[in-house]
């Protein structure tokens, strides 16, 4: 995702980051890539201890800085009439919280909305942020015979384009769904929501279904078990297929590189705030399916 | 070699495999959960507790407000019934007060009508009274007038002197036919 007309000042930029944050860490790449096309791993820049600094890691820390600073800025001199910043965070914590409201119920939306909000805004904003130009195409690279130069290692990469980073968030709703249908049902109930047969049966009728919803129950376990799989290559593969996109746009045709990628940059927003929003639902619906006391509502998944 | 455990190695290694396709490491993804974290932890702490605390805030105000409403509302409704209870009352004595009034104006005009026609009843008796005094005076004296007439007519007709019987009979001749 590079064009000549950006060669000097991404190699001015690039100089100005490793010279002030991660030179002593880094080298320069000197060899050329064996692919033209985005990697699919994320490019470490720098270690501390056997924590390796990824490109996509440092962008997870700029959005989460960023979002912070705002939010620390909209909520530094709190008005019971908001404006400004204020009455914009406001707008979207309460559209949040209302929306979420409306999903899980009052009670649950309690206890799970510092999750889900942040699960919503810190994925729209890392997917927004990775189509800042600048990402993927500052960092260290070679020179191709042709004469144009290709990024091997970009600084920036998007944060969700990391599948370390998608597992990470999948991961940590698993651990919460898990804590939260516990703490809804106890391990009985949580195990009986499982396993237990659901509707209202009885005599020898009860027998067979608390046999069959015992075996579902494994199909369950299983299907429970794939959540945080399909949940982390969903975004991975939504956010990295988008950028793959526009890399190839950009590299079409080199004389129209800022052209052709324009379109497309639209539809990458529209799938930075979908994704945002898958993610966020199906973690809501999941923790509403195991919390929920009802007795016979089965999940659906 | 147990069968399952050819596939169990088989899985590990296409796990591996796939890990290492897409860059996933433990170290890599333990970082970013710590990173997720410490974020989600931040936004909890600085970014939605405020807000939520404001909205929180905001609810119980427009709930009280609500509240307040009603509670005017009902405060409203309650004074309008006492006013127009109020203004019934008054309304009732106000009528009572005017047909009072009315009443003893009636009484009133009624008593000085009578008084008016006493004192008229009366003036006109003592103007009838007066009259007749007058008409009394009035005919003695025409009597009377009469009387000399008729005496001195006679006595210049006659030409003699009227003793004073002959006045007097002539007097009473002419007053009696007078009064006739």
């Amino acid at each position: 995702m590079f064009s000549h007309r950006y060669l000097f000042r991404t190699q001015l930029i690039a100089l100005f980051v490793v010279g002030s944050l991660v030179a002593p860490a880094m080298s320069f790449a000197a060899e050329a890539a064996e692919h033209e096309t985005l990697s699919l791993k994320a490019t470490p820049l720098f270690q501390i201890g056997k924590f390796s600094v990824t490109n996509s890691m440092l962008v997870c820390w700029i959005v989460a800085l960023a979002v912070i600073i705002f939010a620390q800025i909209a909520t530094r001199n709190v008005k019971t009439v908001p404006s400004g910043a204020q009455n914009f965070w406001e707008w979207l914590v309460e559209s949040l919280y209302n929306f979420l409201e409306s999903i899980i119920g009052r009670d649950l939306v309690k206890k799970t909305f510092w999750f889900f909000a942040t699960i919503f805004i810190f994925i729209l904003f890392t997917n927004w942020a990775g189509l800042i130009p600048g990402f993927g195409t500052i960092g260290w690279g070679h020179y191709q015979p042709s004469g144009a130069f290709h990024v091997d290692r970009p600084l920036l990469r998007g944060g969700n384009a990391d599948l370390n980073m998608t597992t990470a968030m999948a991961a940590i709703f698993f651990l919460l769904w898990i804590i939260w249908a516990i703490q809804a049902n106890g391990v009985g109930g949580f195990l009986l929501h499982i396993f237990g047969p659901k509707g209202e049966t009885s005599g020898f009728l009860k027998i067979i279904m608390v046999v069959i919803f015992f075996m579902v129950g494994w199909l369950e376990i299983v299907s429970i078990l794939f959540r945080p799989i399909s949940l982390s290559f969903r975004l991975f593969g939504n956010i990295y297929a988008g950028e793959s996109i526009l890399e190839a746009m950009s590299n079409m045709v080199p004389i129209l590189s800022w052209l052709i990628p324009i379109p497309f940059y639209f539809m990458e927003l529209l799938v930075g705030i979908v994704q945002a929003l898958v993610f966020m639902l199906l973690t809501a619906v999941f923790t509403l399916l195991i919390a929920q006391h009802q007795p016979g509502h089965e999940p659906n998944h | 070699m147990n069968p399952t455990f050819f596939a169990a190695a088989g899985f590990t290694d296409t796990l591996r495999e796939t890990a290492d396709t897409f860059g996933w490491n433990p170290w890599l993804f333990f970082s970013q959960v710590l990173s997720f974290v410490i974020v989600a932890f931040l936004l909890k702490r600085f970014a939605y507790k405020p807000i939520l605390a404001v909205l929180e805030q905001r609810r119980e105000q427009i709930a009280q407000a609500h509240l307040n409403a009603e509670k005017i509302k009902q405060q409203l409704a309650e004074a309008e019934q006492r006013h127009a209870e109020i203004l019934a009352k008054a309304n009732a004595e106000a009528q009572k007060m005017i047909e009072e009034a009315r009443n003893s104006a009636s009484n009133l005009a009624e008593r000085k009508q009578q008084e008016a026609i006493a004192a008229a009843e009366q003036i006109v008796a003592k103007a009838r009274e007066a009259s007749a005094i007058e008409h009394e005076r009035t005919m003695t004296q025409l009597k009377r007038e009469l009387g000399r007439l008729v005496v001195e007519t006679t006595a210049k007709v006659t030409g003699k002197v009227l003793t004073p019987d002959d006045q007097r009979r002539l007097q009473e001749e002419a007053s009696r036919t007078l009064s006739a």
